[in-house]
């Protein structure tokens, strides 16, 4: 039961993550092809941003490994 | 999932890796800024424009939070903070110490898997008491520079908001703490699994993550830098 709920926890994790990081690189693809000569600058504040974005996933992806090997839960 | 070695003082339990992980981490930095800083002249060469380039970055974090003369004050503060987690993150995707079986001098029996060496802010006592005492001085530096404003902007816009407030001023902290964490957590783990993998095929996906482990450490000192700014400047901040 602990490795399904931890299998689920990553799994969800996962899936948000990729809608999260999509929605965002698809807004800075919008915005390069807008202003090519913008892509130094929307490059750091991309990357600033999936820093941001990444962290509940991760967070989720933490507690789901430590379900996973009965630490917690 | 790896144990660490414990040792307990005075009713309090010290983590051994975690006290070696930081105490190398801060000797790092020392040697490092300090071989880096000398003979400064004021044509950089070699050594010198490697940390000139690393004050400009920071540099660039603190005057885009802070107005002039406070983003002078909290420089070094942001060097300190994003070298030391730089240096941490790093530790443990360069070297990470595991060794089998029980070591009854610390207190762990059993057939487990011991952890020695890796990187301090994988564990989550690190991240808590960084991002706790950050919270701290930005609600004390708050406090010192407006206490009647201080008070006041918890009531604002008006008094049904200070609840919000309260949650808000905890999940600073905590968010501030899990990101750090979580990230360095996660990457370390799939580290140690990929290395007690079949070699030949997992070697692959390993140099790949070791990697990425090496850009996530980098991205995520970054974001604790800023963030430390953030909530300092949002305390600070005098309105115009």
């Amino acid at each position: 039961m602990t490795i399904l709920a931890g299998g689920i926890m990553i799994a969800f994790a996962a899936i948000a993550a990729g809608i999260g990081n999509a929605l965002l690189f698809s807004k800075y693809l919008e915005g390069i092809a807008r202003q090519p000569e913008a892509q130094g600058k929307l490059f750091g504040q991309a990357m600033i941003a999936v820093g941001l974005v990444e962290a509940l996933p991760i967070i989720a992806i933490a507690f789901g490994i430590l379900v996973l090997f009965g630490i917690v839960g | 999932m790896e144990i660490t070695p414990k040792l307990t003082f005075l009713g309090m339990t010290f983590d051994l890796t975690v006290m070696i992980g930081t105490t190398i981490a801060a000797l790092l930095v020392i040697i490092l800024v300090f071989f880096l800083t000398r003979k400064l002249t004021m044509r950089p060469t070699g050594k010198q424009n490697i940390m000139e380039m690393i004050v400009d970055f920071i540099r660039g974090i603190t005057n885009m939070m802070l107005e002039d003369k406070q983003a002078a004050k909290y420089l070094s503060f942001a060097i300190t903070t994003f070298l030391f987690i730089l240096v941490a993150n790093m530790l443990g995707v360069i070297v990470m110490i595991n060794s089998h079986g029980a070591v009854p001098a610390f207190g762990l029996t059993g057939d487990a898997e011991v952890s020695w060496f890796k990187s301090p802010t994988s564990d989550i006592n690190v991240t808590v008491a960084l991002a706790f005492a950050i919270s701290l001085y930005a609600h004390f530096a708050g406090i010192r520079k407006n206490p009647r404003g201080y008070v006041a902007h918890y009531f604002k816009p008006y008094w049904p908001m200070f609840p919000l407030h309260i949650i808000d001023e905890l999940a600073k902290p905590t968010t501030h703490a899990a990101r750090l964490w979580a990230n360095i957590f996660a990457g370390e783990v799939l580290i140690t699994i990929l290395v007690s993998g079949a070699p030949y095929l997992t070697a692959l996906p390993l140099f790949a993550w070791l990697g990425f482990s090496i850009f996530v450490g980098c991205i995520q000192a970054y974001i604790f830098t800023v963030l430390a700014i953030v909530y300092i400047s949002q305390q600070i901040a005098s309105d115009h």
